[in-house]
Order: C-alpha cells, then structure tokens, then sequence
C-alpha cells in the first residue's frame, strides 16, 4: 500500500531538488515568456485595481500607481497575476496529491495564539512587500530572476534579503517558535 | 409605451452594428435558469429510478434550491425588461417557432411545479410540518401519491430549460457567435454540471457524493467536447464565424474564456474530482465551486461577447 501511504501523511520534497526543479522552472520561464518569474508584482497590480476602483482621481495622481494604470486594460490584466493564481491552484494540487491537504488550521508555535501568529505574519508580509518595491523585486522577481540573468542588482538583493532575515532573525524567533 | 421607427437595418443605436441591449440581467438568468434544471433533472431522475433514500439531498434538500434560483432569474429577466406591464402577452400564443415562447411556456409550467416538489416534502424534512389547511393536504397527498409521473414532467421540462437557455441565443441569427446549435446542448450540460455540483456541496452522504461525482466527471468531458465542437464549427465556417471566433482565439475573451471558464472552471474540477474519487483528501466545496464559478463566467462570456459579433459589410 505505497499509495495509500503517500497521501495520507504529509509529503514533502526533498529542499535541495526543490531548488534544483525552481531554478529549471526559471529557465522554462525565460523559454515560453521571455522574461522572469515574479510574485510581489501581482500583489501591486492588486493594489494597484483597488486604489483605482475605490478612488480613481487619486490613483490617477499617484505618480507610482499611475504607471500601472492604462485606459486599455485593468492593472489585473498581467501575466504576474495569472502565474500567482497558477501558484496557488498548482500548490493546491501537489498538497492534494501528497497529503497535505487538511483541514483549515493556522500553523504555529505552541508558544504563541493563533491571533499573534496572524497579526505578525500579516506585519511582517506588509515589510516585505515595501520593502520589494523599494529593491526593484522580491526573492522571485529580483533574486531569483534577477541573479538568473547574472544582473548585479539581483544578487544585491539577495544576500540583502536573506542575509538581513539571518542576522536579526534570533531578534523575533520567539515569535515563531 | 414610445414608438420607434426604423427606415434602415444599418447603423441602428444600440442594435447595429453591435447590439447593446443585454446587461447582467441575462447571462445571470441563463445561469441560474439552467442551475434549477440541472437540480430538478436530478430529483427527478432518482424519483423515477426509486432511489429517494439513498439519494436524500438530490431528491429533497437541493431541490429547494431550484425555486429560489428559478424565482431570482425570472425577477432578472422581468427587470431587463423594458415595457415591463406587456410581458403577460408572452401568454396569449404559442409559438412553435420561438425559443422565447417555448421558455415562457415551460417556465409557466416548471416554476410552480418546482415549489410543489418541494412542499410535497416538507413533512419529511422537517418533522411536526403541518399545512394547517385541509385542502393543502389533500392535495398534497395528491402529488405524493402521482409522484412519479410528476416527476417524468418535471424531467421533460428541466431539459427543455437547460435546451431552451441556449438556444435562446443561437435564434439570433444576426449574431454569429450565438447562431450555432451547439448551444442548445452546450448550455444544457453546463447546467446539468452546475446542478450537480450544487448537491455534491450540500450533501453529506458519501455514497450519494460519489455518484454525483462520477455523472458530474462525465458532463464535464462532454462539455469540454462540446466547447471544442463549437470552435471547430466556427472555424470551418465562413468568415463571418472565424472573426467570431476569434475573439476567443487571440481576441479580447481569450483570457477570461480559457482561462476562467475552461482550465479552471473545467479542467481543473476534472482534476480535483478525480483524484477525489480514488480517495484524496479535496477540499470538498472546491469543485463545485470552481464549475459553479465556471458556468457563471461561461455564460457572462457567450452574452457579453455575442453581442459584440456581427455580420461583416
């Protein structure tokens, strides 16, 4: 009963394949689309729609959201956004088929509630997503991509964002675990 | 009521050359008209076969849903109206000919028929249900003893339905896209898909949810086939259908019909359900959620873009 057991305890790939298989995924992007992948793009695109569609004039103002706005087409109308939904449908389908698929829970230290475990998730996903606008990208679109291309700015990037979560990441580690 | 005369068939505002009279009214009763055909098909069907019991929620709970559904579509369609106190004069012919007449006909029929399938169950679902008046009673132990050839009608017509809301469509001949008769069956298996993943969301019989299951699985390949029909038809037609066509192919639908309707409103519910069956932990309102989310966008699609299609001159 392999199969059996395959989906019914949770199912991960080895890390370091994982990498191998997210760098060749980079070079088959790059084939099919011509450019990189990204994922802090689709959040701004989304940002971007709300800010239109609940205040127009003001986005309009905005000298950074009114880059993205075009009268052609939604901000929404972006490959970033449709390989975001791609991630979440595909992650969706490989949790299904390896077992990691349960019932909705949030994950977290025994150590911390569930509402500490969200609230600075969510804190810390806003850092992160100011912060990849001001570095041009995010480990996707600047790291990843970017050193793909051997652009400079890129590996930047990288050993900024990973280098700064090592060092200051004792800081808030009781937060985690 | 105001007058309007014509003196040419070109350049006609908001008809020619492109018509602009159907809004979200439309494609949102389409969709809910075939939704409460694919449930009462289904509580019908397993009426017939004697498989009440074992197919609770088809034959009672879901069913309440086809009312409700049948009621907000007609509300839609009676606000798309224009002239909305002359829609009774639907009622005083028959016409073999229109696909409207046939509608108005069989939704006359099928509304109330529909709420009379979901009374005569009343007493069983909730119990202690009393109708207070005698002559309800009666009538209802009318129904339920004439249940199955109740049911045999309520079958004929939910099909009729699901036909009728597309061929409503493919009658306007001016309009390429909708003038194929794919539609009919199209939109008929579309419904019958989103009817069935209604009852697989609400039911909590295993059994019951893998039978569903399986038929759904099957529509949804049908409808695939059908999709790829209808292209093929429009492609191989003249240039009046491969310009229709090409809206989806390349035009401005591409994305929202490829991508919305058919991969994740059909292929991917294919997947999941699927994997389901041979016994994967799927979240269990995720594909009938993405065939209900699907057929809503399907039918948003074929109104919004069928509009903008016309004869070349």
């Amino acid at each position: 009963m392999k199969k059996e057991r395959l989906h019914k305890s949770p199912h991960y790939i080895n890390p370091y394949l994982g990498g191998v298989l997210l760098g060749l995924l980079v070079v088959l992007t790059v084939y099919i689309t011509g450019r990189g992948l990204g994922a802090s793009g689709a959040v701004k695109s989304a940002v971007v729609t709300t800010a239109d569609v609940i205040s127009p004039a003001v986005a309009k103002e905005n000298p950074y959201y009114n880059r993205f706005i075009s009268d052609d087409h939604s901000p929404m109308y972006n490959w970033l956004v449709f390989e975001s939904l791609g991630i979440f449908f595909g992650g969706l389908l490989s949790g299904i088929i390896f077992g990691r698929v349960k019932k909705f829970s949030v994950e977290h230290s025994p150590k911390v509630t569930s509402k500490t475990r969200l609230i600075v998730a969510l804190l810390g996903g806003m850092l992160f997503g100011i912060g990849s606008q001001f570095g041009r990208g995010c480990t996707s679109g600047a790291a990843l991509s970017g050193s793909a291309t051997f652009s400079l700015g890129g590996v930047i990037v990288m050993l900024l964002i990973f280098g700064t979560g090592y060092a200051i990441a004792w800081m808030f580690k009781k937060l985690w675990i | 009521m105001k007058e309007e005369l014509f003196v040419s068939g070109r350049d006609i505002p908001n008809i020619d050359p492109y018509l602009h009279i159907w809004h979200w009214q439309i494609p949102l009763y389409l969709y809910l008209g075939g939704l409460a055909a694919g449930i009462l098909f289904f509580a019908a069907y397993y009426v017939i076969k004697g498989k009440e019991k074992q197919m609770q929620t088809t034959v009672k709970w879901a069913a309440i849903i086809a009312p409700i559904a049948l009621v907000l579509g007609l509300g839609a369609l009676f606000w798309d109206l224009k002239h909305k106190l002359f829609f009774w004069q639907l009622y005083t012919t028959i016409r073999f000919t229109s696909p409207m007449s046939w509608g108005a006909w069989t939704l006359m029929l099928i509304t109330p028929m529909s709420i009379v399938w979901v009374a005569s169950y009343m007493k069983e679902m909730i119990p202690g249900w009393d109708w207070k008046w005698n002559i309800l009673n009666r009538f209802e132990a009318w129904v339920i003893k004439y249940r199955v050839p109740f049911a045999w009608v309520m079958m004929v017509l939910s099909v009729i339905l699901g036909v009728y809301t597309g061929i409503l469509l493919s009658a306007f001949n001016a309009r390429p896209l909708w003038n194929s008769s794919i539609l009919g069956p199209l939109f008929l298996t579309s419904g019958l898909s989103t009817g069935l993943a209604t009852i697989i969301w609400m039911s909590k019989d295993n059994h019951e949810r893998k039978v569903l299951t399986r038929i759904d699985l099957v529509l949804i390949i049908v409808e695939l086939f059908l999709i790829i029909h209808l292209f093929m038809g429009f492609l191989a037609g003249s240039a009046v259908k491969t310009e229709a066509a090409s809206l989806f192919l390349g035009g401005e639908f591409t994305v929202t019909f490829w991508v919305f309707v058919v991969l994740l409103g059909l292929l991917f519910p294919i997947v999941l359900e699927a994997f389901e069956l041979r016994g994967y932990h799927v979240p269990k309102w995720l594909p009938p959620f993405l065939i209900l989310f699907g057929g809503l966008v399907l039918r948003f699609v074929m109104v919004e873009a069928g509009q903008i299609t016309r004869f070349l001159y």
